[in-house]
């Protein structure tokens, strides 16, 4: 199976690979896996208290190329958004700026799951209402 | 019996398909022998003078049999299919969540994984990194037949929960348990196949 142009781009320079402190109290953690392929991502992002606007974000994934790049792809895509704009970014947008074939829709379902954990463990630290976290949409 | 006769066959799961109830533990040379019978008597060899259409249920049921058959002879695959049926495991549907701890170990040992290839592009120390790799193998096999004994375990208690016809909370309680040891089982085996690339 041959991937999308865009996920070997991203694949080959990923975007944002490293990670931020998990003990600064503006910075929210997502680590999410899929049993199914065994891959696991870290998705880290730094939020200004004050704007709500997220101002780093980092990644670190294990897995096949379409994960790899559709947490690069999230990370690109929530730095400078507010934490609402970034909450209403869906597995489908993903799979569509990557052109993800039907198997690898999980590795952006994961990408956005690894978007909500992060800013939900933001919330928790801030002490904010967490709803419960929605489910993706496949 | 004129094996392929049931008209309109009603789905029936693997289990169902060789008599045995819905238990993990299988007598293998029963399960092979009930396998080459039911074999025989669905062989479109057998159906070469009948009509066209138990000619076509004859092969349907003869792969179906097959598929049954690799599935329930691979322990882990059973528990799979069993978790399944019990609606238990929706592959993509639901998502299975792995508990946090889990996730962090696995990251952490993809992690040292990563540190090794490091040292190996990088052109370090290779007697000591194949050592390092090698060590790292041995730890993640070790895991792993942690785990399959682990579900073994649970497919034991499982059987038992079956033979006692215990009620509604106390199998679930058990298939999540094998849910959750199946996912564990996942995630090592793609760290043992992670790491045994390196070593190549």
């Amino acid at each position: 199976m041959a991937y999308s142009d865009k996920v070997v781009d991203h694949y080959n320079n990923p975007r944002n690979v490293g990670s931020l402190s998990k003990e600064d109290p503006n910075v929210g953690t997502g680590l999410v896996g899929a049993p199914e392929c065994g891959d696991v991502m870290k998705l880290q992002m730094k939020i200004n208290p004050d704007t709500k606007i997220i101002e780093e974000a980092k990644f670190k994934t294990f897995g096949c190329g379409s994960a790899i790049a559709s947490s690069s792809l999230a990370t690109e895509w929530v730095k400078g958004r507010t934490v609402e704009e970034a909450l209403s970014i869906k597995n489908t947008d993903i799979v569509r700026e990557l052109s993800l074939p039907p198997v690898k829709i999980h590795c952006s379902v994961l990408a956005e799951d690894a978007i909500k954990a992060a800013i939900g463990d933001w919330k928790k630290k801030h002490g904010v209402e967490v709803p419960v976290a929605e489910k993706a949409s496949h | 019996m004129g094996a392929p006769s049931t008209a309109k066959p009603k789905q029936r799961d693997y289990f169902e398909m060789f008599d045995m109830p819905r238990k993990l533990w299988i007598e293998t040379s029963a399960f092979e022998k009930k396998f080459l019978e039911l074999s025989w008597k669905l062989h479109p060899d057998k159906f070469v003078n009948a009509s066209a259409e138990k000619q076509e249920l004859s092969l349907k049921l003869s792969s179906e049999l097959n598929d049954a058959y690799r599935v329930l002879r691979d322990p882990v695959a059973r528990i799979e299919y069993l978790l399944g049926i019990e609606g238990m495991r929706k592959e993509g549907e639901q998502r299975q969540q792995a508990p946090p701890e889990l996730l962090e170990e696995v990251f952490e040992l993809n992690e040292s994984l990563d540190e090794l290839r490091d040292t190996k592009v990088s052109g370090g120390d290779l007697i000591s990194l194949k050592a390092r790799l090698e060590t790292a193998e041995k730890n993640f096999q070790e895991k792993l037949s942690k785990v399959d004994t682990q579900l073994q375990e649970t497919a034991h208690l499982w059987d038992a929960a079956i033979d006692a016809s215990a009620n509604d909370t106390d199998r679930k309680g058990i298939m999540a348990r094998l849910n959750e040891l199946l996912n564990r089982r996942s995630y090592i085996r793609n760290l043992v196949t992670n790491v045994q690339k390196e070593l190549l």
